[in-house]
C-alpha cells in the first residue's frame, strides 16, 4: 500500500487529472427544492451544502463528528455532515437550518431559541437547531433525558445548554398543543 | 452552626428580578438573534472573496528545533499553488505587550504546533496537498518542557530576551533568563507581620493550560495589495482596532493603510484578541500578487497552534492571627506562558493587584513571574489569570479556616474589604465600590449552609457510596487594560426617527449590540424597536475602541452612549426652541419628542427633526442629527514598578459562588447539583444576557475545575489536541440547578451604576467546588483538573492533601 | 483530504466483494464515522470507495428464537437501541449501545463498523465477546465465520483480510434467565471513549461471564478470571474478591485518557457494580 509521502508531484498531477474522470452527478432534495450538481467523490456532504450551494448555516467546528455545529437532518436523521460524502446523498432528502422557516416566519423551534435566548455567537446555533428538529420529530414529549440525549452531540462554548435546553422543552410544548388545536 | 444574620439577607435572582428603569434592565430579546437562528449570519468561515485564495499551514512537529533546510520547491510547482512562504521570507515579529511572536518560526522553532511554512492556492485541496510536498530537515533540540526547567534557565527560550521591545515601565523582562517580566507588589511589612501572626500557612496551587475553544476557530481573510500598499483584513477577531495598530507598527505602516472589517463572530474569550493569523496571511497575499488569502484553523489547529489560558502555580503563604484575622500574605505566581508572552505577560502583570482576593490585608508581597517555556504560548483567557489567583487563594482560605477551626463563612466575612480599607495597590475602596459581603452572604444563604461536615457525617455518607458537599468561594475582578483605554460611539438619525448607532466594540456573544441599544432607547426615551447598533465592524468608519475584553465594555460604552444621547438631545432642543420658539432651558424630552415643559402639548418629534427641521414658511432649521460620545477611562494609573501601587482599576466587579456537589466515592466523578452564584454588577442592564453570562460562565468554569487541561509528553509535543481527548461540557454535564443572583449596588461613575458582569461567572467555579470536595471528603485538592481519576485516586490513597 | 478516489454503491454483495479483490487501496463505507476522520486525517490512501448501503443482504437485522440475532454491517447503532430484542436478551449491548459516541454518529455509525475499526476502547465487542458472536466475513472466494474473540488482533487490528468484508455479527440466543449490562467509565457524562468498560453475564445456569475493553491491545474476554469466579460461586463476597481479582487479570498501560492505576481500580468497580446489578435483577425476577 503506498502512503502520501510516496506520491510524487507527476502522480498527484495524473491523479488530479483522474478526479475530473470519477465525478459524479448528483441528484437530491434539499430543504424541499431538487438539487442536481456534479460534484467530486471526494467531497463531504458539509462542503457540498456549503461551497456548491452556498447554504452556510451548517458550520465546520471539529471536522470529527465530536462538536454538532455541521448537523443537519438526512432523510428524517440528524447527521453530522461533516462525516458524509456527498455521494452518499444521492436521492436524499435533506434538510437544513435555512429550510426551518416557512414564508419569512420563523418556525416555533427557532422562536423559542429567540425568546430563550439559547444562543450567544451563534456559531452552534444551526447545528443545535437540527439536532431539535430530530429530537422533536422523533420525541414530541421529550423526556429531560431525550432531550439531553438527542442534543449532547452539539458542544456549545458560550451558554451552558440551560437555555438551549428550556427551549427545545417549550418548543416541543407548543408544537404539541398547535397540532391539537389543529 | 447557622448564621442568624442570613435571616435578614434579600437579594434578587433571575426568577425574580425587576428592574427600575423603562428599558435599561429589561431581558430584552438580542438584537441579532434572528440571523442567528435562520443561518443567515455570516461569519468570517463563511466569507469569500473574488479570486480568494486558500491557505495551509506547515507546523513544527518538534517543541524545540533548529530549522537546517527547507525545500519548498516541489511544493511551488504544484499547479495551482500561488505563494509559498517559509521564516526565510519573514522579518516580521508582532506582539501586543510584548513584541516577541514570529509570524513564521525562522532558524529555530519554538514550540510544537508553531507554523513553519504555509501555502496559499487556488484551492483548499491543492494547498493541502502543496503541504505536503514540503521538505524540511530539522536538528532537534532539547526543550525548556516546564517552569523549573525554566528558572534554571540553562536553556533560553529568547537568547535575545533583553532586545525584545515591550510596553516600558510597565513589563520587566530579566535578562539571561526566561522571565518575559518579573512584576511585583509590596505593601506594609508583610515579613514581621508574619513573624508575629498565630499561625502561618504555606501552599502550592498549580493548574495547566486549557484552551478557549469559541466554537469558531481562528479564521481571516488577507488582501494586501502590493499597488497602494493598503491592507484589508476580514477576520473572527474582538479587537479590530488593535489589530489594525498592531499591523501597522510590526509591518511599520500606517494604521489608516490597514482597513480591519469584522463580521459575525463565533465566540472568542479572549483567545480571539491581540493579532494571530493576519500577519502570516499578509505576507502570503503579498507573495501571491495581493489576491485575497483565506485561512481556517482545523480544531487540532486550533489547540495546537493557537494560543491557550497559561499553566500556573501559585505559592502561597499567609499570616493569621489566632482570631482569623489575616495579617500577612506573601504570595508568587509563575505563569507558563510558553513559546511567547505577547499578550500573556498583562494576564501575569495583573495578578499583583487582583491576585489577592477581595481581602483587606495590610502587609503583601506578590511577585508574578511571566515565564517562556517550549509549549504552545498563553494570552488572554476569560478570566485573565484571576480563575488561577483565585484557585490559589480561595482554597488557601478554606485550608486557613480549617486549621484555624473557623467557619469558612465567618473567616471571610472577618477579612473581606470594606468601604474605608484599601486594596493591594492602595485604591481606596468606597459604598460605590461595589460590595463582596452582599454577593457571599446571598450565595450561602441559598445553597443552606449551616457549617461543615463532620467525620460523622461523611463517613455515615460513605456508606451510601455517594457523599455531599458544599462549598464556596469570592470573585473580584477589574478590566486588565492601560490606564488611557478610550472608546467612542456615532449616533444617526434616519428619516424615520431611526436611531442607527455605529460602535468600535465586537459582540461576540455577549449581547454589546443589545446592551448598547437598551442604553440608547433609554436616554432618549423611544422604543427599544427604534434602535439599531449597527454589527458590520470597519476601522475605517467605525468609531475607535481599545479592544473588546476585559468585561469593560458596556461601562465605557454605556458612559459613552449616554453622552452620545444628550449631544443628540441637544441638537434636537437647539432645532426645538427655534421651532417652539423656547428657550432650550425650558424644553425636555420624552416619547420620541422634545416639548415645552410647561405646555407639553408644544412638541415636535425626533423623526420631524432628523434630516433638520421645516419651519410652516419652509425655511430649514439645524440638519440631520448626527451625534457622538466618547468615555476615556478616568483616573488610572500605571502602577509603581517597585511597590505596584497605584490606580489599575476601572471598576472592581465582586461576587462568589456557591455549590453543593456530589461526590462518588469509588469513581471520583463529581455531579454539581446546584450553583449559586452572586454579583454586585451595580444594575443589570438586560436580565436576558446577564443570565447567559452567568449560566455560561459557570459551566465553563465547571470545565476548568473538572474536566479541561493540556497535556504534554516529555518532549513537550501536546497529547490531547482534538475534541476525542481535550473535552469540554456537554448538556448531559451542566448543573442540575443554577441561580443567577443579582446585587446592585451602583457605581456612581458608570452607566447607571452598572460593572461588568461576564469573565466574572466563571472564576472560582474550580475553587469553590475544590472546596465543596474538601466538605465532602475531607481532602484537600491542589492540582486542578478535578477528575474522577484525580478524585478517586486520591481517595484510595489515603492522603489529606493531594498535590 | 489528499486521497483520491473513486466511489461506487454496488447493489449486490458480489459486486462489492468483486471491487476488493481486485483494488488495493480500497475501503469499505457504511456509517462512516470511522473511514471519514482517517480519510480527513491523511491516514489512509484510498483509491476506491465501496459503499455498501445499497446491498440487501447486508441490512439484516432478525432474531430467531432458539438460533439468535444476527445483525447485518449496514445495521446502526441507534437501531440496535430500538430493538426490544436487543434491550431484552442481549442487555449489556443495549447498554453499549446507548452510551456509544453521540446521537447523530449513532444514527450512522454501525455494529460491524464498530468492530473492524477495532479500537481496543470500543464500547459494543465486551458484549459482543459475553454471547460468544460469531463474525461472519465474505470474499469473492467465500464466506467463513470467526468468533469474536479471535477476531481482533491488535490495535487497530483484525483478522480481516484485504479482499474481506464482514457480512455480520451473529449472537447465539442466550435462553431463559439470562442477564446481562455494560457499565463505563468516562472523563465527562457527554459522550467520551471508555476510560475503561466492564460487561458482565449472569446465564440461565447461573454462569458468569466478564468482558473488557480499554485494558489491552484488544477488548478482552477474562476466561481465567470467569472460571475461578464460576468455581467460587456466586455471592456478595464473591464480587467482592471479584473487585481485587480482576486486577489480578488485566495489564492496563496508562495513556493521555487515564493512568494505569486508575484502569486496574475502576475494573474492580465496575465489575463489582455490574455483578451487584445482575444479582439484584435476578432476585427480582
Amino acid at each position: 500500500m503506498t502512503t502520501h509521502e510516496d506520491k510524487d508531484l507527476c502522480a498527484l498531477e495524473a491523479a488530479h487529472q483522474e478526479s475530473q474522470e470519477r465525478r459524479i452527478v448528483l441528484s437530491l432534495t434539499v430543504n424541499g427544492k431538487p438539487v442536481v450538481e456534479e460534484v467530486d467523490p471526494t467531497m463531504l456532504l458539509l462542503h457540498f451544502l456549503r461551497d456548491k450551494l452556498k447554504l452556510f448555516g451548517a458550520k465546520e467546528a471539529c471536522g470529527e463528528g465530536e462538536c454538532g455545529a455541521c448537523t443537519i437532518i438526512l432523510n428524517g436523521e440528524a447527521v453530522t455532515s461533516c462525516l458524509v460524502l456527498a455521494a452518499e446523498a444521492q436521492g436524499a432528502e435533506i434538510v437544513t437550518v435555512e429550510g426551518l422557516s416557512k414564508d419569512g416566519e420563523l418556525s416555533i423551534l427557532q422562536q423559542e431559541f429567540v425568546f430563550e435566548d439559547a444562543l450567544q455567537c451563534g456559531f452552534c446555533t444551526p447545528g443545535m437547531l437540527m439536532s431539535a428538529r430530530a429530537l422533536i420529530d422523533r420525541h414530541p414529549d421529550p423526556t429531560d433525558e431525550e432531550i439531553m440525549e438527542g442534543m449532547g452531540g452539539n458542544l456549545c462554548r458560550c451558554t451552558g445548554y440551560h437555555q438551549i435546553f428550556d427551549a427545545v422543552k417549550r418548543a416541543a410544548k407548543r408544537e404539541r398543543e398547535e397540532l391539537n388545536r389543529s | 452552626m447557622t448564621h442568624p444574620e442570613l435571616e435578614h439577607c434579600t437579594y434578587q435572582t433571575h426568577e425574580s428580578y425587576q428592574s427600575k428603569y423603562k428599558h435599561v434592565g429589561q431581558p430584552y430579546e438580542r438584537k441579532d438573534a434572528i440571523e442567528k437562528v435562520t443561518g443567515q449570519a455570516r461569519y468570517a468561515f463563511d466569507l469569500e472573496m473574488p479570486g480568494m485564495l486558500h491557505a495551509k499551514t506547515l507546523h513544527s512537529p518538534h517543541a524545540r528545533a533548529k530549522i537546517v533546510k527547507i525545500d519548498t520547491s516541489r511544493a511551488k510547482a504544484l499547479p495551482g499553488v500561488k505563494a509559498v512562504i517559509t521564516g526565510d521570507d519573514s522579518d516580521i515579529v508582532v506582539g501586543l505587550y510584548m513584541q516577541d511572536k514570529l509570524a513564521l518560526a525562522k532558524g529555530e522553532t519554538r514550540y510544537q504546533g508553531e507554523v513553519v511554512a504555509a501555502v496559499a492556492a487556488t484551492t483548499e485541496a491543492i494547498a493541502e496537498q502543496a503541504i505536503h510536498l514540503i521538505d524540511i530537515e530539522y536538528e532537534v533540540l532539547e526543550p525548556v518542557r516546564n517552569l523549573d526547567d525554566a528558572l534554571a534557565a540553562k536553556i533560553l527560550v529568547h537568547e535575545d530576551i533583553a532586545d525584545i521591545k515591550h510596553v516600558e515601565g510597565v513589563f520587566f523582562p530579566q535578562p539571561d533568563s526566561n522571565i518575559a517580566s518579573l512584576n511585583r507588589s509590596y505593601k506594609g511589612d508583610p515579613q514581621a507581620a508574619m513573624e508575629e501572626a498565630d499561625l502561618v500557612v504555606e501552599n502550592k496551587f498549580t493548574l495547566p493550560a486549557v484552551a478557549h475553544v469559541p466554537l469558531e476557530t481562528h479564521v481571516a481573510i488577507v488582501e494586501a495589495d502590493p499597488y497602494t500598499g493598503r491592507i484589508k483584513i476580514w477576520t473572527s477577531a474582538q479587537s479590530p482596532f488593535a489589530l489594525r495598530q498592531l499591523m501597522a507598527y510590526s509591518f511599520g505602516m500606517q494604521d489608516s493603510d490597514i482597513e480591519v472589517h469584522i463580521p459575525f463572530v463565533g465566540g472568542g474569550f479572549g483567545g480571539k484578541a491581540g493579532i494571530h493569523l493576519e500577519p502570516l496571511l499578509t505576507l502570503l497575499s503579498r507573495e501571491a500578487g495581493g489576491a485575497p488569502v483565506k485561512l481556517r484553523m482545523s480544531r487540532q489547529q486550533e489547540f495546537n497552534y493557537m494560543p491557550t489560558r497559561a499553566g500556573m502555580r501559585g505559592r502561597i503563604k499567609t499570616g493569621v492571627m489566632k482570631d482569623g484575622t489575616m495579617v500577612a500574605s506573601d504570595i508568587t505566581y509563575d505563569w507558563d506562558s510558553g513559546a511567547y508572552a505577547d499578550y500573556g505577560v498583562n494576564v501575569g502583570k495583573t495578578a499583583v493587584y487582583g491576585g489577592l482576593g477581595p481581602y483587606a490585608v495590610n502587609n503583601v508581597s506578590i511577585v508574578s513571574n511571566t515565564i517562556y517555556t517550549n509549549k504552545v504560548f498563553s494570552t488572554a483567557y476569560r478570566g485573565f489569570g484571576h480563575l488561577e489567583t483565585l484557585w490559589t487563594v480561595e482554597r488557601q482560605m478554606d485550608i486557613l479556616s480549617q486549621k484555624l477551626g473557623i467557619d469558612p463563612y465567618e473567616f471571610r466575612l472577618k477579612n473581606m474589604i470594606r468601604p474605608g480599607d484599601t486594596t493591594v495597590s492602595g485604591e481606596l475602596v468606597t459604598k460605590s465600590t461595589g460590595c463582596p459581603i452582599d454577593c457571599l452572604s446571598a450565595v450561602v444563604k441559598e445553597i443552606g449552609w449551616t457549617g461543615r461536615k463532620t467525620d460523622e457525617e461523611r463517613e455515615r455518607e460513605w456508606k451510601t457510596g455517594k457523599v455531599r458537599g458544599k462549598g464556596f468561594a469570592m470573585i473580584q475582578k477589574a478590566p486588565a487594560m492601560p490606564p488611557n483605554t478610550a472608546t467612542a460611539v456615532i449616533m444617526q438619525m434616519a428619516s424615520d426617527g431611526h436611531i442607527k448607532v455605529m460602535i468600535g466594540g465586537i459582540d461576540y456573544g455577549q449581547g454589546a449590540l443589545t446592551a448598547i441599544a437598551q442604553i440608547t432607547a433609554q436616554e432618549l426615551d423611544i422604543p427599544i424597536e427604534m434602535v439599531e447598533v449597527r454589527r458590520e465592524t470597519n476601522t475605517n468608519t467605525n468609531p475607535y475602541d481599545w479592544n473588546t475584553v476585559a468585561s469593560k465594555y458596556t461601562f465605557m460604552a454605556g458612559n459613552a452612549t449616554i453622552k452620545a444621547a444628550h449631544n443628540m438631545i441637544d441638537q434636537m432642543k437647539a432645532v426645538a426652541s427655534q421651532a417652539l420658539q423656547s428657550a432650550p432651558e425650558n424644553l425636555s424630552h420624552g416619547d420620541g419628542y422634545i416639548y415645552n415643559r410647561h405646555r407639553p402639548d408644544r412638541r415636535i418629534s425626533y423623526k420631524d427633526m432628523a434630516l433638520g427641521y421645516a419651519l410652516p414658511n419652509g425655511s430649514g432649521v439645524g440638519g440631520p442629527l448626527i451625534s457622538h460620545g466618547y468615555y476615556m477611562a478616568d483616573g488610572l494609573t500605571n502602577l509603581d514598578p517597585k511597590t505596584g501601587q497605584g490606580y489599575p482599576a476601572l471598576a472592581w466587579t465582586f461576587g462568589a459562588h456557591a455549590v453543593d456537589i456530589e461526590v462518588d466515592v469509588e469513581s471520583g466523578s463529581i455531579d454539581v447539583l446546584k450553583v449559586a452564584s452572586a454579583f454586585d454588577l451595580g444594575q443589570v442592564i438586560n436580565e436576558r444576557m446577564v443570565y447567559g453570562q452567568v449560566i455560561g460562565g459557570v459551566m465553563q468554569g465547571i470545565g476548568s475545575a473538572i474536566l479541561e487541561g493540556y497535556k504534554f509528553s516529555d518532549d513537550n509535543v501536546l497529547l490531547n489536541p482534538s475534541f476525542t481527548d481535550n473535552k469540554i461540557p456537554t448538556m448531559k454535564d451542566m448543573p442540575c440547578e443554577v441561580v443567577p443572583i443579582y446585587i446592585e449596588n451602583p457605581q456612581l461613575n458608570a452607566p447607571y451604576g452598572a460593572r461588568g458582569v461576564a469573565e466574572h461567572t466563571m472564576i472560582s467555579i474550580p475553587s469553590a467546588i475544590g472546596n465543596a470536595l474538601y466538605d465532602a471528603l475531607g481532602i484537600n485538592f491542589y492540582h486542578l483538573p478535578l477528575t474522577p481519576e484525580r478524585v478517586a485516586l486520591g481517595i484510595l490513597s489515603g492522603k489529606k492533601d493531594i498535590y | 483530504m489528499l486521497s483520491q478516489f473513486d466511489y461506487v454503491k454496488p447493489l449486490v454483495l458480489n459486486e462489492a466483494l468483486d471491487v476488493l479483490s481486485k483494488n488495493d487501496n480500497t475501503y469499505i463505507l457504511a456509517g462512516g464515522t470511522d473511514l471519514l476522520i482517517m480519510l480527513r486525517h491523511n491516514l489512509i490512501d484510498a483509491r476506491h470507495v465501496v459503499d455498501i448501503k445499497a446491498i440487501p443482504d447486508l441490512n439484516v437485522f432478525s432474531y430467531k428464537e432458539g438460533e439468535g440475532l444476527e445483525i447485518g454491517a449496514n445495521v446502526v447503532v441507534n437501531a440496535l437501541i430500538e430493538s426490544d430484542v436487543v434491550k431484552e436478551k442481549y442487555t449489556a449491548l443495549y447498554d453499549a449501545a446507548s452510551v456509544l459516541a453521540s446521537f447523530q454518529l449513532r444514527n450512522r455509525a454501525t455494529l460491524v463498523g464498530n468492530i473492524c475499526n477495532a479500537s481496543p476502547g470500543a464500547d459494543l465487542p465486551p458484549s459482543l465477546l459475553l454471547y460468544n458472536a460469531s463474525v461472519k466475513i465474505a470474499s469473492s472466494e467465500g464466506v467463513r465465520t470467526v468468533p469474536i474473540a479471535e477476531f481482533f488482533t491488535g490495535v487497530k487490528k483484525t483478522q480481516l483480510k484485504k479482499n474481506e468484508l464482514v457480512v455480520s455479527v451473529f449472537l447465539p440466543d442466550p435462553g431463559q434467565g439470562d442477564t446481562s449490562c455494560y457499565k463505563r467509565q468516562t472523563r465527562l457524562k457527554g459522550h467520551d471513549l471508555s476510560t475503561v468498560g466492564v460487561a458482565c453475564r449472569l446465564d440461565g445456569a447461573g454462569k458468569v461471564s466478564v468482558a473488557i475493553n480499554a485494558v489491552a491491545i484488544t477488548p478482552l474476554r477474562l476466561t481465567a478470571f470467569e472460571e475461578e469466579l464460576n468455581a467460587k460461586g456466586l455471592s456478595e463476597e464473591t464480587i467482592l474478591w471479584g473487585e481485587k481479582e480482576i486486577q489480578n487479570h488485566i495489564r492496563p498501560i496508562s495513556d493521555v485518557r487515564a493512568s494505569k492505576e486508575y484502569r486496574l481500580h475502576m475494573a474492580g468497580v465496575l465489575f463489582k457494580r455490574c455483578m451487584t446489578q445482575l444479582m439484584e435483577k435476578e432476585a427480582h425476577a
